[in-house]
């Protein structure tokens, strides 16, 4: 019974999205203050649920519902890590929203739409059973929707609006696909059953299949490439819903597959194609985000590129690691949305304290060599032969990007108490890497699937990718000897069009039309 | 041959004439950062509201007065009486306006027709083609645009050196997205395009089938296309003029959008021939206004009469008897509205304090370096060019100059750390679960804005005494403060603590420049106590006692909490005098908040009212000048002990004591002219928000750390966001122009407008009301226009005209 808790923390969202629709008007005070208290509910329980977690391990409540047909809570390591993290960005944009809105004609509503956004990713995170994964899958993209034309006369606001949607229903015909695949293949609709059969290889023929659909759906919802495009243009909505959007619905794809890593651990092939297009889509989005000028877009296309690490990750069959990666990029994403306000005093605080210091070909080249000293040492302070040799990997293309930091020290220009902090900076950041990355291991050692060892593909695919990025890396420590080249001024015309993908959609889709009165 | 190239001489002169003229038409924006207030209709105030409505319909499709509604409203409820409609009806061209009184009353119960600008080619293409070009068009050069004028938002930044329109031609010969959305072969049609941009508008021109007098208007029209990108421009150019330079950024965007125009033109010029010729001929038709403008500026004046008949209410009530002695504490405030209203309530805690108003940098033009900081900032007036370089701390900083700036430097490479391609992962998954605090710490509002506090600034390079001396007596004599000085002299510059708002610049002090105004403050106080200086005003018959100390201060206009820097001249001598004053201060922010609280929404009881500069969620922190209507320089003693309900400029000015009227002109052509823009600023962003307002705060987004998008990207935003002149449910500001009332002989007020026609201008056009106060301190003289004067008791003032009218 106990194990019904987290289902308290979608409930009490839901009923303070009722509560907003009875005053779906102007400064709506008690709907406001409700929904702030229904979050800080829900966080109680999500907290709640973790002890239970602690003290009576996993579980999967009793089903609220018809058989299979129905709700269950589940508790493990990956729920209420989930749960505690959108029940409290949720609750941050919440109290955000209530000042931010106050004074707007149609707050009541929109505060309405965002609790129930809240409920139905909560409902999502904590799902027992496909059924409810796939049911508060659906509602989270149609309550998501109503949130995005929340202007409904901007048109740019439809034309993302109308993309997001169109990608979104593909998604859904993916995941409902592969949902029946699931059920029908391991006779089951209920989730622990399932990846548990998996685990003990009792596969049904269609789990590759299914698995190849899960990661369609995780694709979309996750805006890779080519169909990132919704993504970066959903800045016309109000700030609340860009930081609960790139911190908490965004996830749903990782989420997605990280919840059935070991169905996906079926299918090599399906994992190994999540690889090349994350590992891309990081890359473009990566460099793209280099290119913007203007905040918002800027940090779209950084969630972009980190949702693709994170598919990457995945692909890797690093599923606690992909974790990580959801929890911390959602911490840090919305706070970069909500506080993206204060872009004009960053960009001239920027230049106060003098030019920059340029690291040429030497600097950087030592950066690297000190960089992966340091990887060296904290690795193994940590222990480096209980890692697979994907974490091994993945840690080295993350050390590629500490060697960018120690390369602005160490240029030739930079003084020396510069050089100082810029190193101890790095070493903090390679040991705080390192200690968060084995916590989410221990954590959640039992509940997500052990990497496997990695057979000639995996190799292949292991080495393409430190190769890539240790490259861009490189290159872009170089940045400054060769960006403002004129060979590049071409490329960088392309790149901060997003190489043009959206534009084709847009064109696909009649995204220019003229709109008619209707 | 001979003739033809003369033709094209004249062509070229007549282009460029065109070019300019609608160059000075667009106002500047400057960026955020030194966010001041600009008049919208800069280069409309030639003429007057109907004629800047015509033009402004035609360009830009916008209308410069509230809805009929809105005047119909304050008929009905008797705000605008009778007599003030009779009254602006009389000075309103007489074959244009209503017959009569009840005429104009029917017509502000129409509603007056929706106003159309008049096509462009992207328009009518638009139409043919379903293809909604001007958005497109909009939506490209806002991301070139946006890259081309980025002040360090991405790593990765556009290529510099070129100027706009070579830039953008490099841009455009690569980018692919027009030919995807439809217009196939446009990289090669800008390819083709001169390499200059003079030479491609020229081209432009000729193929649209563009000359004489449609040039000025269209060009005009594409400027306004642009939005806040041409403003921006303007911007620049503003900045090179003043610096005694030039710039064709603006031109450079002009061209670029007439490459566009001529694109379209190429492709669909058949199919909207006919169209395209009649619209031609309606941008060569003169601008002239409509009956319908001219009623719409009639109601406008109505308003604006009945609005200063309470003024002159207020005004003529008696004044208070000014104590007499010497004052316990002189506290000099900016001329800003927000000072007003902490000003009443400092004298009445203590009507032992004399408080004066006089612009917040305190006449002193500086560019001005922070500690740690390469960069120069302008604090002051954006009409002036700095005189004086200043910077914070001495050479004992010097290791805490280093320190700071090693600091920044990591922090700045940590930054760079957190943005770039692959170390972007590493950031995250190493720091990302610090951010629970950080969304805690900014959720729940525990991190505070705080006053500045640099160490004190200094002359960098410095003055010789005659210098300090001259601009010491110049500001006081400025601001009428030659005698009774007070043991203690507080001179209060106003910033606002704010966070997370692109916007905070338009709540710092205008008169710096857009930034808060301590620095200016503290720099006088260490002047007025420099001891050579004080010897040197003595001799220049100015005697501050012994025991006066000035001491720089800041009022946090959000907060109404005052900093005192008083560690910049420690005074044991003084300390009571201190406690004291900080007691009144405090008192007088308690009751300033429980004034501003009846305004603001969710402030009851005036608790929370602080709170609000920290909470990173606020869209309307304070109101900062909304409401502004009126202009007053005098005596304090003419405004001492009425409630002006923090909607007036309050300059101290004392003509009997301005030998020459130096000060009178200075006032006339520097603040007054600095309160116009932000009244217009006001007014603009209230009637026409579309254009001259900055749209919604909740959709702002950045822009190369110089200004906002709403939404995606597109045009740049300038003006105020709609969140600073609405409260959600009604417009704080209500949209009227300024009335300028001054204690001085009217001759006097008549040479200086004589003399500056750029300021005339303003008030013969009645973009600003004159008014002359008597001897009492009441409104008893209108300016007329035209160098004249109409007593205001008399009932019509335009005598002459209605003559000819009936």
């Amino acid at each position: 019974m106990i194990h019904l808790l987290p289902l308290i923390a979608p409930a009490a969202l839901a009923a303070a999205s009722v509560v907003a629709f009875l005053s779906p008007g102007p400064r709506p005070r008690f709907a406001v203050r409700s929904a702030e208290i229904m979050a800080l509910l829900a966080l109680a329980a999500s907290v709640l649920s973790v002890v239970v977690l602690a003290d009576r391990g996993a579980g999967t409540g009793p089903t609220v519902g018809f058989g299979d047909i129905g709700l269950a809570a589940r508790v493990d390591a990956v729920s209420v890590t989930m749960l505690s993290l959108v029940s409290f960005v949720g609750w941050v944009v919440l109290r955000y929203a209530a000042t931010y809105l106050d004074g707007e004609t149609r707050q009541g509503a929109f505060t309405g739409w965002l609790c129930a956004t809240l409920a139905s990713v909560l409902l999502l995170v904590s799902a027992g059973t496909l059924v409810q994964f796939v049911a508060a899958w659906i509602a989270t993209s149609l309550c998501l929707h109503r949130l995005l034309l929340f202007h409904p006369d901007r048109i740019a606001a439809q034309r993302a609006a109308r993309k997001k949607f169109v990608t979104a229903r593909i998604g859904d015909v993916a995941l409902v696909a592969a949902a029946i695949l699931l059920a029908v293949g391991f006779g089951t609709g209920d989730l622990a059953e399932i990846l548990e059969a998996a685990r003990a290889g009792a596969v049904p023929a269609a789990a590759p299949w299914a698995a190849g659909l899960l990661a369609v759906a995780a694709l979309l919802k996750s805006a890779q490439f080519p169909t990132h495009g919704w993504l970066t243009e959903v800045m016309e909505t109000p700030t609340p819903v860009s930081a609960l959007l790139h911190a908490g619905v965004i996830n749903a794809g990782g989420f997605l597959l990280i919840r059935f890593a070991d169905v996906m651990l079926l299918a090599p092939g399906v994992l190994a194609a999540l690889v090349g297009i994350g590992g891309f889509t990081a890359l473009f989005g990566g460099l793209v985000m280099l290119t913007q000028p203007t905040v918002k877009t800027s940090l779209a296309w950084s969630t972009v590129a980190q949702m693709g690490f994170m598919i990457l990750q995945c692909g890797l069959a690093l599923f606690p690691l992909a974790l990580l990666h959801i929890v911390a990029h959602s911490l840090y994403k919305a706070h970069a949305f909500l506080a993206s306000g204060g872009a004009v005093e960053g960009v001239a605080a920027i230049r106060r304290p003098g030019p920059v210091a340029v690291p040429g070909g030497g600097a950087i080249a030592r950066a690297f060599v000190l960089a992966l000293a340091i990887y060296g040492a904290v690795g193994a302070a940590f222990g480096f032969e209980s890692k697979s040799p994907q974490a091994v990997a993945l840690g080295a293309i993350l050390i590629f990007g500490v060697a960018y930091l120690l390369a602005q020290g160490l240029a030739d220009a930079a003084p020396r108490p510069l050089t100082r902090r810029t190193a101890l900076l790095s070493v903090a950041a390679a040991t705080a890497y390192f200690a968060l990355q084995t916590g989410a291991e221990r954590l959640t050692a039992g509940t997500l699937p052990a990497t496997p060892a990695p057979g000639p593909l995996e190799w292949a695919l292991i080495v393409l990718a430190v190769i890539t990025f240790g490259f861009v890396a490189a290159a872009q420590s170089a940045f400054p000897l060769w960006a403002h080249h004129p060979a590049a001024a071409g490329l960088r015309v392309h790149l901060s069009n997003g190489l043009y993908a959206n534009a084709l959609f847009d064109r696909v889709l009649g995204g220019w039309s003229v709109r008619r009165p209707s | 041959m001979a003739e033809n190239a003369t033709l094209t001489t004249l062509h070229a002169d007549a282009l460029t004439e065109a070019t300019d003229a609608a160059m000075r038409a667009i106002p500047p924006a400057w960026p955020l950062a030194s966010n001041v207030a600009v008049n919208p209709f800069l280069g409309q105030t030639g003429d007057g509201l109907a004629q800047a409505g015509a033009r402004l319909r035609r360009v830009a499709g916008i209308r410069v007065t509230m809805p009929r509604s809105w005047y119909a409203g304050r008929i009905a409820s008797g705000a605008i009486a009778d007599e003030d409609l009779a009254a602006a009806l009389a000075c309103a061209p007489p074959d244009l306006r209503p017959k009569d009184v009840p005429a104009l009353k029917e017509a502000a119960m129409r509603p007056a027709p929706e106003p159309e600008a008049l096509p462009t080619v992207a328009d009518l293409a638009a139409r043919v083609s379903g293809i909604d070009w001007p958005a497109l068009i909009a939506e490209r050069i806002g991301a070139w645009a946006a890259g081309y004028f980025d002040e360090g938002q991405a790593l990765w930044a556009a290529p510099r050196g070129k100027g706009a329109y070579a830039a953008w031609r490099a841009y455009a010969t690569h980018d692919l997205t027009p030919e995807v959305a439809g217009l196939s072969g446009f990289a090669a049609h800008v390819a083709d395009a001169p390499e200059d941009a003079r030479a491609a508008i020229a081209r432009a021109v000729a193929r649209l089938g563009l000359r004489g007098a449609a040039l000025a208007s269209y060009f005009h029209r594409m400027l306004v296309t642009l939005g806040g990108w041409a403003q921006y421009a303007r911007y620049r150019l503003w900045q090179a003029e003043l610096a005694g330079g030039s710039d064709d950024v603006l031109v450079g965007l002009l061209a670029v959008r007439l490459v566009w125009e001529e694109a379209l033109h190429g492709r669909h010029g058949d199919e909207i021939g006919a169209r395209w010729e009649e619209v031609r001929a309606g941008y060569a038709a003169p601008v002239a206004p409509t009956n319908d403008l001219v009623v719409d500026a009639i109601l406008q004046e109505a308003a604006e009469r009945a609005a200063q008949r309470e003024l002159a209410t207020l005004l003529a009530a008696p004044s208070p008897v000014p104590a007499a002695g010497r004052p316990a504490l002189q506290a000099a405030f900016c001329i800003d509205v927000r000072s007003e209203v902490f000003r009443r309530a400092l004298e009445a805690a203590d009507p032992g304090i004399q408080t004066l108003g006089f612009a917040g940098f305190f006449g002193l033009p500086v560019a001005h370096r922070r500690f740690a900081s390469d960069v120069e900032e302008r604090r002051l007036p954006v009409l002036l060019e700095p005189r004086i370089s200043t910077r914070a701390g001495g050479p004992g900083d010097d290791a805490a100059d280093r320190a700071a700036r090693i600091a920044a430097r990591a922090k700045r490479a940590w930054g760079r750390f957190k943005l770039a391609a692959v170390s972007s992962f590493a950031f995250v998954e190493a720091t990302g679960p610090v951010y629970a605090a950080k969304l805690v710490r900014d959720g729940l509002g525990l991190r505070a804005a705080g006053a500045a506090d640099d160490p004190a600034p200094r002359f960098d390079p410095t003055l010789d005494v005659d210098a300090r001396t001259g601009v010491a007596e110049t500001v006081l004599r400025a601001m009428s403060l030659t005698e009774n000085f007070a043991r203690l002299v507080l001179l209060a510059g106003h910033g606002a603590g704010v966070v997370n708002n692109p916007h905070a610049g338009a709540l710092q002090c205008g008169a710096c420049g857009g930034r808060s105004g301590e620095v200016n403050a503290r720099l006088l106080a260490v002047l007025l106590n420099d001891r050579d200086v004080r010897s040197g005003l003595a001799s220049r018959g100015i005697d501050v006692p012994e025991d006066t100390l000035f001491l720089g201060a800041l009022h946090d206009t959000t907060t109404d909490a005052v900093t005192i820097y008083a560690a910049d001249h420690p005074s044991p001598a003084h300390a009571a005098d201190l406690e004291r004053a900080r007691a009144r201060l405090d008192a007088a922010g308690k009751a300033a908040r429980a004034e501003r609280a009846l305004r603001l929404p969710r402030a009851a009881g005036g608790r929370g009212v602080a709170s609000r500069s920290r909470d990173w969620a606020e869209v309307r922190p304070e109101w900062a000048l909304a409401g502004c209507n009126a202009f007053i320089a005098a005596p304090r003693g003419r405004t001492a002990g009425r409630s002006l309900e923090g909607r007036a400029f309050l300059h101290d000015y004392d003509w009997r004591r301005d030998e020459g009227f130096g000060t009178l002109e200075l006032i006339m052509t520097a603040p007054v002219v600095v309160a116009s823009w932000i009244s217009l600023q006001y007014y603009g962003s209230t009637v026409a928000p579309e254009v001259f307002g900055s749209g919604d705060k909740l959709l702002h987004n950045v822009t190369g750390g110089i200004g906002v998008v709403e939404g995606n990207g597109g045009l740049l935003r300038a003006g105020l966001p709609w969140q600073s002149v609405h409260d959600g449910e009604r417009l704080v500001h209500e949209p009227l122009r300024l009335s300028v009332c001054i204690e001085a002989p009217r001759a006097a007020m008549v040479e200086v407008l004589a003399r500056h026609d750029g300021v005339r201008a303003l008030f013969d056009n009645r973009w600003l009301h004159l008014f002359a106060l008597d001897d009492e301190g009441r409104m008893a003289w209108r300016y007329a226009g035209g160098l004249e004067w109409t007593p205001v008791e008399a009932r019509v003032e335009c005598e002459p005209q209605l003559e000819t009218a009936g």
